[in-house]
């Protein structure tokens, strides 16, 4: 095997795949990247198991072939070399010879025999989505998930396909995201899977503003293509908790507010809080909320922000965590809180296929 | 600045009390087993395991033994020692019943430990007379009562109240002089190690400049000391050594965390057998959080490995939380992530903190959760009663099943 590449797109291709390795140092091999010559191609892969992420750059290769080297060391030589052509030769031992310029190594590497055979799309059944769609569909729920030490499938996101649309939820329990877009499919591809945490980071991170997403499902699998990467990862399983019973649509009082005001508020408001107070108590009047925390260790806080609202007087006390986490991601002017009392869950909205629902404490 | 005139206490007019339970653990197990009577005690970790001594019988002090010795030294020094593991929950009860008798004479009881309090009297000497016959009245309330002795210390100011009960034990009454010369003759024979804060690593500096006593201290140059222990230091026992702390009693020390921790006897490696034991910890805090009517909001693992270095980790319950299963949930996810696979282990703990007596309830979105939450509380609650019903017998989870999760 032998191939020249540009040390950019070497360095490009080795970081977008060295994320992915095996905690498990039970076997070495993944700890390494499985790097493929084909005609006029590199392609990386690494794998823990669980999470497949795949990548390619064009290169000149001058005989085909397969190696798997440690993608971290590689990817600390890489990124120091001069910009430029590096040049590689791998040896019957799985060494690979490196010249960049004047420098010269030898890196020990592994048969590519030993590396875990990749995931494939065939037969499997996709959906097409944009995205930067499909990342601020991930962005706007992923704060909801439980914690990572909560029921598995709480710390990820349900992806509902259901009836020429794709519904994200994310739940901990305590509140709910939801987010919904329309996208193309047939009625038989209706599926509910849950997208593990490891896999939404990892999309946050390299889904770009936009262009074609394919998601495919096939058996525990779900797989990405996107901007020329292949991500898969296995789902998590268990049986998502029945969201359609506590989503609401409307409430009788409707509030509409500035988000960014709400936000700065909600900010100073919860600087207050503790570890052992952590409930803030909102006042709605007539066009003005009063929000009011009191701790027994730091004191209290109040602060008051304009809002559009003629019912009649309601008080609700609201986690603070829970009320900013929808505001800081939302991008709308404003947004509208819907509640019916005290003891009912609320709703946030804002201009988009987005819904909130957040249970009060109780007083 | 003006302000000095008045902030300064009355401090020479007050009147506090240090009481001091002697042998307290060992003195109670003396009590209700006669047979232990006039005989070397030791309460804590048996003789041949590992951890400490928590208490030792005059009878056993005798060999040297102290509390903090490890039990293995102590059973050196005094073979014929009864090691007696002790009841926790025994001695919490007598506990409550000496502070019921500070209360009896003044809201102002700031308890050290279950066996040990200041008590401001200033205020109450209008109905129960002088500071030492108040100390009279508590030391013969406990005696006759509880049929347990304590030495008391009656001074102008914690410090000295603290050293004074320490003098005459056990069974002591010591009374400090109010006067300033009186104070100084009083602390000049007594070695510079009973002014706190003069720890080992000071002793031996102060051993360097010829100060063995208090009476050295109050002799010295002031420029020599501060050169070897720095100002703070120097100014902190300077003013120790003639008696004088402006410390005012604080009533109602609340207990800021609830926690148990477990010694192997030998180093531990059996991941299963480590987890077992911390889920017996964790159970057993969540009892005592229980029993004080209280909800933690964090829970924190204590790790020492076999080398004593030691981690602790915490992290904030989901909700306030008092239920033996999420506080095993809490120290098994808390040792899951810190454990490391074949590292031994030599003591492991779990404690909770940040109580609130009430909790403003996060309601939740799915009623099978709710029922969850309230479920794991009942529970727990039944296991109390049956815990109590038991007097002390073992009920429990089957924690061997729960490690094979």
């Amino acid at each position: 095997m032998k191939f020249k590449v540009s040390k950019s797109k070497f360095f490009e291709s080795l970081s977008t795949v060295q994320n992915i390795v095996g905690a498990k140092t039970t076997i070495p091999v993944l700890s390494n990247v499985l790097i493929s010559a084909e005609d006029g191609l590199l392609v990386f892969t690494t794998t823990d198991l669980d999470v497949t992420m795949r990548c390619s750059c064009e290169a000149e290769i001058s005989m085909t072939g397969k190696i798997t080297l440690p993608v971290k060391k590689l990817t600390s030589i890489v990124r120091e070399l001069d910009d430029g052509i590096v040049s590689v030769e791998v040896d019957e031992d799985n060494c690979a010879h490196m010249r960049c310029g004047s420098y010269r190594s030898k890196i020990i590497g592994m048969s590519a025999d030993s590396f875990p055979p990749t995931p494939t799309t065939e037969g499997a059944t996709t959906y097409e989505i944009d995205q930067g769609k499909f990342r601020d569909m991930l962005r706007n729920t992923y704060y909801a998930t439980a914690a990572e030490d909560a029921r598995a499938v709480l710390t990820g996101i349900l992806m509902s396909f259901e009836d020429g649309k794709l519904i994200c939820v994310a739940t901990d329990g305590r509140r709910l995201a939801l987010y919904e877009s329309e996208i193309d499919f047939p009625v038989e591809n209706n599926r509910d899977v849950v997208l593990p945490p490891r896999a939404v980071t990892e999309l946050l991170r390299s889904l770009k503003d936009n262009g074609d997403l394919v998601i495919s499902i096939k058996d525990k699998q779900l797989l990405f293509e996107y901007s020329g990467l292949f991500f898969s990862c296995k789902l998590i399983a268990g049986t998502y908790p029945n969201y359609k019973q506590v989503v609401i649509n409307d409430c009788e009082k409707v509030i509409t507010i500035n988000r960014e005001e709400l936000l700065a508020v909600l900010r100073r408001i919860s600087a207050s809080t503790t570890t052992t107070t952590n409930a803030m108590r909102l006042n709605f009047e007539a066009n003005i909320l009063t929000i009011t925390v009191n701790s027994p260790e730091v004191g209290e806080a109040v602060d008051t922000v304009a809002v559009k609202y003629d019912g009649e007087p309601l008080t609700v006390i609201f986690n603070p965590e829970f009320m900013m986490d929808p505001l800081k991601h939302l991008t709308s002017d404003d947004i509208q809180i819907e509640l019916n009392n005290a003891s009912s869950p609320g709703l946030i909205k804002s201009d988009i296929p987005f819904l909130y629902v957040i249970m009060p404490l109780r007083m | 600045m003006p302000g000095d005139m008045v902030d300064k206490p009355d401090c020479m007019n007050r009147s506090i009390l240090h009481v001091d339970m002697d042998a307290f653990f060992a003195s109670v197990e003396q009590r209700d087993n006669p047979e232990l009577r006039g005989k070397p005690v030791v309460v804590g970790a048996g003789s041949h395991e590992r951890g400490v001594v928590s208490a030792a019988s005059y009878e056993a002090r005798k060999f040297g033994i102290h509390s903090a010795m490890p039990s293995r030294e102590a059973y050196r020094r005094c073979p014929d020692a009864i090691f007696i593991r002790g009841n926790h929950d025994l001695y919490m009860d007598v506990s409550r019943q000496i502070f019921e008798i500070f209360d009896r004479y003044t809201p102002f009881v700031e308890g050290l430990s279950c066996d040990e309090a200041f008590l401001d009297v200033s205020s109450v000497r209008k109905l129960f007379g002088d500071g030492v016959s108040i100390a009279r009245r508590i030391r013969s309330d406990i005696k006759s009562e509880l049929s347990l002795t304590a030495s008391v210390g009656v001074a102008h100011n914690k410090f000295l109240a603290k050293v004074a009960s320490d003098l005459q034990k056990p069974d002591g009454l010591t009374v400090v002089p109010a006067d300033p010369e009186g104070v100084r003759l009083f602390l000049a024979p007594l070695p510079v190690r009973r002014i706190f804060g003069v720890g080992k690593t000071m002793a031996a500096t102060l051993g360097k400049l010829g100060v063995r006593t208090i009476a050295d201290i109050q002799k010295i140059n002031m420029d020599s000391l501060i050169r070897s222990i720095g100002e703070n230091a120097a100014l902190h026992i300077r003013e120790l050594s003639f008696g004088r702390d402006s410390r005012t009693v604080e009533p109602e020390r609340e207990e800021k965390s609830i926690s148990r921790e477990h010694t192997f006897s030998e180093d531990a490696v059996d991941e299963e057998k480590i987890l077992a034991v911390l889920l017996e910890l964790a159970s057993d805090v969540a009892h005592r959080v229980r029993k004080q009517e209280k909800f933690a909001c964090t829970g924190r693992l204590k790790l020492r490995w076999e080398d004593f270095t030691s981690i602790t980790r915490q992290r904030p319950f989901e909700e306030p939380s008092c239920d033996d299963m999420t506080f095993r949930e809490m120290a098994r996810m808390l040792y899951e992530k810190e454990g490391r696979a074949g590292r031994p282990v030599r003591l492991i703990g779990f404690g909770v903190m940040d109580f609130i007596s009430e909790r403003t309830s996060q309601m939740v979105l799915f009623e099978n959760e709710i029922r969850e939450r309230e479920k794991r509380e009942s529970i727990s609650r039944v296991l109390d009663d049956l815990r109590d019903k038991l007097d002390g017998g073992k009920i429990g989870f089957g924690s061997s099943h729960e490690v094979e999760k």
